[in-house]
């Protein structure tokens, strides 16, 4: 098990240093950095002076080692637009994108684990096909889309719900659920193998044989070993659910991590894009890092 | 009384496993309807120039916003309305069709052909070979597709071609991860070592014997990821980095009309669903293949 | 369509929108329970400073927290006394202005002569990185005389000098400015005006309160309302959203179609009204966007006139007001005329046979960039699609946009300008057309006469040679001017507010009812 996790771990790290590499090219491919920093209105002679203090005059290779060593202090210098530093924009915004992701998950959660227990104990019934069916065709809608519709259902005709912002609870449901149901399918379908495995296995039998209360059988033992892999699953999803977040904040104007990456595309500040996609890219290497783990130390099959 | 001969002749004609996959395809539901809309949608977009009735780029801004024929103002003559700029909304959305075929199409097979090769090179050879892939494998998940995709887009411009090619070297992730499962699975079988001890070359065995057994499994994959492609182009275009107007894209007329979806919700109502009706298709069908062709992993 | 099945159609919507209303609200904390009048838009500038941003959102922002030594009334035109309480010309280059006594900046500092010439002298420099500098640099340098009075040194005798010192240029406080540099000022912002700023949230907006101490005798008055808010909205259905529910207090730039849906609204009024912004084409006469730029040939620039429908626009997209315009200018504004200048009416087959004439039969691909109103980029586009022009849309924001332009890398730019407000040609032809970073042709003949316009004191010789250089444009299509702009605005039926053309909103004179 030590042995799988250095190995994993090591594996991790090389994929953390090649995002960085990536995500520093990303900056560099952008332009001309010192006439980007020194703006529109400089001269030849102002943006030379930039150049050399910024250290845009060294060779690739030092500049990269200059601007890692700052990253992993989460300096990355100062945005292009907001001449903040990158560093106080993300910590704004990365609390809304966070819970708005937690929320999400927890909503794909709630919704998904029930229906998928549900669907294998009641398997091929029509609840079951009901279950499947409005997975699938969760996974074919738009999430931008069903925003969207989300919006003027429940915002503008059924006025439950505010339309945009991030200034209460409230607005974080409808922006939760156009994020969260994109993984209900798979975790509902994990959900739902898992319980027929374990439901089926001798452990589960000898418990029914015994007497126990169906009830007590599928709660006490039966989920227990089934929602573990959906654990680690849902980890993943959770990264993915950050990258993802861009269409939906933009959608509904939540002002997280995700919206201000796409402004900032949009106005070339790639100080912030590059940083942004470092910490996300970070975020889901730790995320499956711990979901290897957590799933290796409970199916040793897994170690190889 | 029956001997050998006899009882090997009464065994039915072996059928190739195309067929009986098809045949078993005939009876599952998924699969006939995913394949009957699909059809129809890929008949609509080769047949656009002949059934659509308006050129979806003529514009006429005095008839702007005209609402589908089920609500009161509409007209025969614009049987799906008319969006911001007049423009023929039946004729679009069946234009439309080719856009997003189009990209799902290219896109999946410039993904497939990455990602199955990788996937075939790191389950045959596996060790090192195997390491190094997973690790570029990891590598790309870890970066978050969409925002990638912005941000190449916004370095380049966004287009169709552009879209393509950056979703073509984007989402290959999940052909290379079930090509090498699959691959690992069959390179310790019999035949596989028969080809080797007769001497294939190396290229050989992989295009005859490998590939043609993972097939199944690459068609599934190469429909999802279609899918994938065609929603991750709307969410592109809606966001303004994809295709650029006044290219007819599902996702583009969402971002449209989105303005006036409070008063005229048809306007993103229509191309909404039928990204949902093609997007659900393809999956359909793509289920439907898994379970046709491998009925054991079936349920 | 019958006049019953029209009048279901509008009260259908009409219900849709009472029932939005009557449901109990979100908390608001606009509005004037709260004596706080919030208003958003869709840009944030990118520095409070009003030297320091071209988005109209901060010449609002530095209407309602700054002075300027000149007022222009906007019912009369004539020039009253605000900073400066009198001002003569010493010669034609020489302008003495005497200073306001008893006048306190927003952090208690006293306004005086040093104030000016700080402010003055200092966004002049290049270090200051001013970004407006057309408002300015008609200037080379501001003296104090005495413990009153200033002098200010033009670089050439510059008549329109009184309008621009009436309007884009406010007074920043000397010694404040100096202890915390543009940076520091641009988070804490202090000038001399009826509110000030109490926050400045990046990516949010801009909080305001009203200034006690304002100056008593002030043309423009105190302000009455007694907290003001600008919020960033960058979504112009979450901007109208929020104004129905009552989160926010004031919308405008409201297109035309939700304008029209909006006024069934119980709770909302809604103002339409010409502005003095004109939309317009600029080509990159040059031909430095692209190799080979069709754009090079006067032909192809007329073509490109012909094909688009301007009154279609204006009566169909644009509406409220708007007018087609036919020279580069605001018809409304001291020098500009359209007499005499050549007119596009709109004749597709003539565009066509335009193009064939410059060896264009087939049309050719070309990029366009625009910043705003999408919709009205899009239908340009179409109208060159059906002569054959197969345009890009290069959809960006203003910064990255004029950036991209006065870079040489836009060949066809959907321009709108608002001249900062100020009523003489200079203003706008001058920005475009006389030689400087946004001019994109540099023609000798033009420039000028633009020059000699400028320079001259006599309105009448203003006025010809004005005319001279208008004409020019257009007959070789330097650019093609399209129309004035409408703008909508929508606010809590609780306030009465009043527009001027120079979309300027005066949140100092609004109130409640």
């Amino acid at each position: 098990m030590l042995r799988f996790m250095i190995q994993r771990s090591l594996v991790a790290l090389a994929v953390a240093v090649t995002v960085s590499v990536a995500s520093f090219l990303l900056l560099h491919l952008s332009g001309d950095l010192a006439t980007a920093i020194a703006g529109p209105e400089a001269t030849s002679v102002q943006v030379e002076a930039i150049r050399v203090q910024y250290g845009l005059n060294q060779p690739l290779l030092a500049q990269f080692v200059a601007w890692a060593g700052r990253a992993i202090q989460l300096d990355f210098g100062n945005s292009f637009y907001f001449r903040e530093r990158v560093i106080d924009l993300l910590a704004a915004r990365l609390p809304i994108t966070l819970f708005l992701g937690v929320v999400a998950l927890a909503v794909a959660l709630f919704v998904a684990i029930p229906l998928g227990v549900l669907a294998a104990v009641k398997r091929d019934t029509w609840i079951d096909r009901a279950a499947l069916s409005v997975s699938v065709l969760g996974q074919a809608m738009p999430s931008f889309w069903f925003g969207l519709t989300l919006i003027m259902i429940f915002s503008v005709n059924l006025r439950w719900l505010p339309v945009s912002g991030n200034t209460t609870w409230k607005h974080y449901v409808l922006p939760a659920v156009a994020l969260g149901y994109y993984a209900m399918p798979a975790v509902m379908r994990l959900t739902r193998n898992g319980m027929l495995e374990v439901l089926a296995s001798d452990y589960v039998r000898t418990a029914r044989a015994k007497g126990l209360p169906p009830r007590k059988i599928l709660i006490r033992h039966a989920l227990r070993n089934a929602v573990i892999p959906v654990i680690a699953l849902a980890a993943v999803q959770f990264g993915f659910m950050l990258g993802g977040s861009i269409v939906i904040e933009a959608v509904f104007s939540l002002q997280g991590l995700g919206q201000l990456a796409w402004e900032s595309i949009a106005r070339n500040d790639f100080p912030v894009v590059q940083a942004i996609v470092l910490v996300l890219a970070m975020i889901y290497i730790a995320l499956t890092l711990a979901a290897d783990l957590l799933n290796a130390a409970l199916d040793p099959r897994l170690r190889q | 009384m029956t001997g050998p001969t006899d009882a090997a002749a009464s065994l039915p004609a072996a059928r190739s496993p195309t067929a009986l996959a098809l045949r078993r395809g005939l009876h599952h539901g998924g699969f006939l309807i995913g394949a009957g809309i699909l059809g129809i949608i890929l008949l609509c977009a080769l047949a656009a120039p002949l059934i659509a009735p308006h050129d979806p780029y003529a514009q006429d801004v005095s008839r702007r916003l005209i609402p589908p024929i089920w609500q009161q103002k509409g007209t025969w003559e614009h049987v799906l309305g008319t969006d911001k700029l007049g423009r023929d909304y039946l004729s679009r959305l069946i234009y439309g069709s080719q856009i997003s075929l189009l990209i799902g199409i290219a896109a999946a097979a410039i993904s497939g052909v990455i990602g199955t090769t990788l996937g075939i090179c790191a389950g045959y050879f596996g060790g090192r070979v195997d390491a190094v892939v997973s690790y570029v494998v990891t590598t790309r998940l870890a970066m978050p597709v969409v925002l990638v995709a912005l941000a190449m887009a916004s370095l380049v411009g966004g287009s169709l071609k552009v879209v393509v090619l950056v979703l073509g070297f984007l989402l290959w992730d999940r052909f290379a991860v079930v090509t090498r499962a699959a691959t690992r699975q069959i390179r310790d079988q019999d035949f596989i070592a028969a080809a080797r001890a007769t001497g294939f070359s190396l290229v050989r065995i992989l295009f005859q014997e490998v590939l043609p057994n993972i097939l199944n499994a690459l068609i599934v994959v190469a429909t999802l990821e279609m899918a994938h492609a065609i929603l991750l182009e709307a969410a592109l275009s809606f966001l303004g980095l994809g295709v650029q107007p006044p290219l007819p894209s599902w996702g583009l007329m969402i971002a449209e009309g989105k303005p006036y979806m409070f008063f005229q919700p048809w306007v993103i109502t229509i191309p909404g669903v039928a990204l949902l009706v093609l997007v659900l298709a393809i999956n359909l069908l793509g289920d439907g293949i898994r379970d046709v062709t491998a009925p054991e992993g079936r349920r | 369509m019958a006049n019953g099945t029209r009048a279901r159609h509008g009260s259908a919507l009409r219900a849709a929108l009472t029932l939005l209303m009557l449901a109990p609200s979100a908390p608001a904390f606009a509005g004037k329970a709260n004596d706080t009048l919030v208003y958003a838009s869709d840009t944030e500038p990118e520095n409070v400073s009003p030297y320091h941003n071209s988005a109209r959102e901060g010449v609002i922002l530095a209407r309602n927290v700054w002075d300027t030594l000149i007022y222009r009334d906007p019912k009369t035109g004539t020039y009253q006394p605000m900073l400066a309480t009198a001002w003569t010309w010493i010669d034609p280059v020489t302008l003495e202005l005497t200073l306001r006594e008893g006048v306190t900046f927003h952090n208690g500092d006293a306004f005086g002569p040093e104030d000016v010439a700080f402010t003055f002298n200092y966004v002049l420099t290049p270090d200051a990185r001013t970004v407006t500098k057309q408002n300015v640099d008609w200037m080379k340098s501001t003296e104090v005389v005495d413990a009153h009075t200033v002098r200010i040194h033009l670089k050439t005798a510059f008549p329109a000098a009184l309008e621009y010192l009436a309007g884009p240029t406010p007074i920043f406080p000397a010694a404040y400015f100096k202890k915390v540099g543009l940076d520091g000022f641009a988070k804490a912002p202090v000038g001399t005006g009826p509110y000030r700023v109490t926050a400045v949230e990046n990516g949010r907006g801009v909080k305001m309160e009203r200034f006690a101490k304002y100056w008593p005798g002030s043309p423009i008055g105190s302000a009455k309302i007694g907290k003001l808010e600008f919020r960033v909205i960058p979504d112009a259905d979450s901007r109208m959203a929020e104004l129905v529910t009552g989160g926010i207090d004031w919308i405008w730039r409201v297109p035309s179609d939700q304008a029209d849906q909006l006024k069934a609204a119980p709770n909302v009024t809604v103002l339409s009204a010409e502005t003095m912004r004109v939309g317009f084409l600029q080509f990159d006469t040059l031909g430095r966007a692209a190799a080979n730029s069709p754009l090079k040939d006067a032909r192809v620039r007329q073509a490109i006139s012909y094909a688009i429908d301007r009154k279609a626009m204006v009566d169909n997209l644009v509406r409220g007001g708007s007018r087609v315009m036919n020279a580069a200018c605001f018809i409304d504004q001291f020098g500009c005329t359209d007499e005499g200048v050549p007119r596009y009416a709109y004749d597709p087959a003539k565009a066509k046979a335009l193009l064939k004439e410059a060896g264009y039969p087939d049309g050719f691909e070309i990029d366009l960039g625009a910043y705003r109103e999408r919709d009205y980029a899009e239908a340009v586009i179409g109208y060159l699609r059906a002569v054959g022009i197969k345009a890009r849309l290069n959809y960006l924001r203003y910064a990255a946009l004029r950036d991209l332009i006065r870079g040489g890398k836009v060949s066809i730019a959907f321009q709108t300008w608002g001249s900062f407000s100020v009523l003489d040609v200079s203003a706008f032809t001058g920005v475009y057309f006389r030689g400087g970073d946004e001019d994109l042709t540099k023609d000798p003949e033009t420039i000028a006469a633009l020059q000699a316009g400028d320079g001259a004191t006599d309105p009448a010789v203003r006025k010809v040679k004005y005319a001279e250089a208008l004409t020019r444009i257009a007959g070789q299509a330097y650019a093609l001017p399209l129309f004035s702009y409408s703008t909508n605005y929508a606010f809590t039926s609780d306030l009465t507010f009043t527009a001027q053309p120079d979309e300027l909103p005066r949140f100092y004179a609004a109130q409640w009812k």
